[in-house]
């Protein structure tokens, strides 16, 4: 309950700040330039049906890349992290590659995937699996090594210490990363869905909508935070469910 | 019986190798106790790696009841400085990891150690959920897991209080009795040494190269901390530390 209240409490404090910038904006430019909260909110509510529609095409674009970032990029992220000779041949690829922006690629992704969803889907997920493998990797290497003998002396195989070790001693950072990845897949979802030029996700329907119906459009950046908001609850609740025990304190027996 | 053997264990290779322990060789009869004491850092723990099998000497032989250690067994159990415990899974999971990881299932006899550890209202806990004396019993009952018939210990106790050591020390010499299992304590503290170690050797800064062994036959019992053979013996073990 406390922890609804201070998400309420943000969320007023983020809009009356917003309402203020609205009137400094507009007041400057005597037009009206960034239209206020209450505004865009109640065209929240008047195109609640395409907003839905755009709402979901981008959220299963969204989730689809980070499932496949995520099950692509955390076993060799982990891989090259505890594989020495692995980390040799790929660490080089990994410092060539992560730094490319892969937004330089979208042209080349529409050539080769069309304009459908594949192109943007394939786009985020590119740019969060460099996030994640790095993430992955950083967070293998710095495993605690008592915990690998631990279970080496009590006769754990290879695939064993991944298993029990590797993977469960990582899945923070690895939520981690994948928390930064979806601001970092919001941005770039944006922007894969507004080189379509008629295409659906909120990324399409606030450029459709930014030069002549600014209200409009902010009603569909709300909707884009409504979507970050969502997946990082999600996030949160799944580390609180499969990282339980970083969560526990010390506490006296009963 | 285990039979140490000419053991040099070095790491790295060629201009880079380092030697950690040179030239060892001791014996260890079925159900009497040993401990390795010298400087930190001067290659006691990987000499007790090897005896576990997770590490292979450059040369030399470890042999248990004559067959030669070249990877971790099921009747040699290792205790870790800081318990080795793993915080993602619970007291039950952690006691019993030896027995989940070869795919069977905890008999009774796993509960009943966890009992007699005092662990058996604690089982759903996670090792964060504990204090430090209550981790070192749940990496006590991991190793009595499997009935092993060899126990090492890397410095078992370390970073615990004078209090909460002493009674771990009680439990280790009532379980030996108890279970009649060999077993090898790596530790650079004197009293700990003089009081578990039937026979103790001393090891010189790295390479570990055996300095003196020093016998200490009236050990084994709780009472053994007041009489004058354990001082005799704390006196020769600081002794032949200094020099």
């Amino acid at each position: 309950m406390k922890r609804v209240l201070t998400y309420v409490i943000s969320i007023m404090a983020l809009l009356l700040a917003w309402e203020l910038a609205s009137l400094a904006v507009n007041g400057i430019n005597h037009a009206i330039i960034l239209p206020g909260p209450f505004n865009a909110l109640s065209q929240v509510v008047k195109n609640a049906a395409e907003l839905q529609r755009n709402f979901a095409a981008s959220a299963w674009r969204l989730i689809l890349a980070i499932l496949i970032s995520l099950v692509a990029a955390t076993p060799l992220g982990l891989l090259i992290g505890r594989e020495p000779t692995l980390d040799r041949y790929f660490s080089p690829m990994i410092y060539i590659t992560y730094p490319i922006p892969q937004v330089a690629l979208i042209l080349f992704l529409f050539v080769v995937f069309g304009t459908g969803s594949a192109t943007k889907v394939t786009m985020v997920a590119l740019a969060l699996f460099f996030q994640i493998l790095v993430s992955a990797r950083g967070a293998a290497k710095n495993i605690d090594e008592e915990h690998i003998t631990s279970v080496l002396s009590a006769g754990a195989s290879r695939w064993q210490v991944y298993w029990h070790v590797v993977l469960p001693a990582t899945l923070p950072e690895i939520l981690t990363s994948v928390r930064v990845s979806i601001g970092l897949g919001i941005a770039f979802l944006y922007i894969a869905e507004t080189r379509a030029a008629l295409g659906t996700g909120l990324g399409s329907y606030i450029n459709k909508h930014m030069l002549f119906n600014r209200e409009r459009a902010f009603a569909g950046i709300i909707a884009m935070a409504i979507l970050g908001l969502l997946l990082y609850i999600a996030v949160d609740v799944i580390e609180r469910l499969a990282c339980r025990w970083k969560y526990v304190k010390r506490r006296p027996l009963k | 019986m285990i039979d140490v053997h000419a053991v040099t264990i070095d790491y790295g290779q060629g201009e880079q190798t380092v030697r950690a322990v040179e030239d060892v060789s001791f014996r260890l009869d079925k159900g009497e106790s040993l401990a390795l004491i010298g400087p930190s850092g001067c290659g006691k723990t990987s000499l007790l790696f090897a005896l576990s099998g997770l590490l292979h000497p450059r040369s030399g032989r470890i042999t248990l009841d004559g067959e030669e250690v070249t990877n971790p067994r099921r009747d040699v159990a290792l205790i870790l400085q800081n318990a080795g415990l793993l915080p993602w899974k619970t007291v039950w999971q952690n006691a019993n990891l030896s027995l989940l990881l070869n795919g069977e299932f905890p008999q009774q006899n796993a509960a009943e150690v966890l009992a007699h550890l005092g662990l058996d209202n604690v089982m759903k806990r996670f090792p964060a959920e504990l204090s430090e004396g209550m981790k070192r019993r749940v990496g006590i009952a991991r190793a009595l897991s499997t009935s092993p018939s060899v126990l090492l210990m890397d410095e078992p106790l370390a970073s615990l209080d004078t209090l909460t050591r002493e009674k771990i020390q009680d439990l280790f010499l009532n379980l030996w009795h108890e279970h009649g299992f060999s077993m090898i304590l790596v530790t650079h503290n004197i009293e700990e040494a003089a009081f578990l170690g039937q026979q103790i050797i001393v090891f010189t800064d790295r390479p570990a190269r055996i300095s003196t062994i020093v016998e200490n036959p009236q050990m084994g019992s709780l009472d053994y901390r007041e009489s004058s053979p354990y001082q005799a013996v704390m006196s020769q073990l600081r002794e032949a530390l200094e020099t």
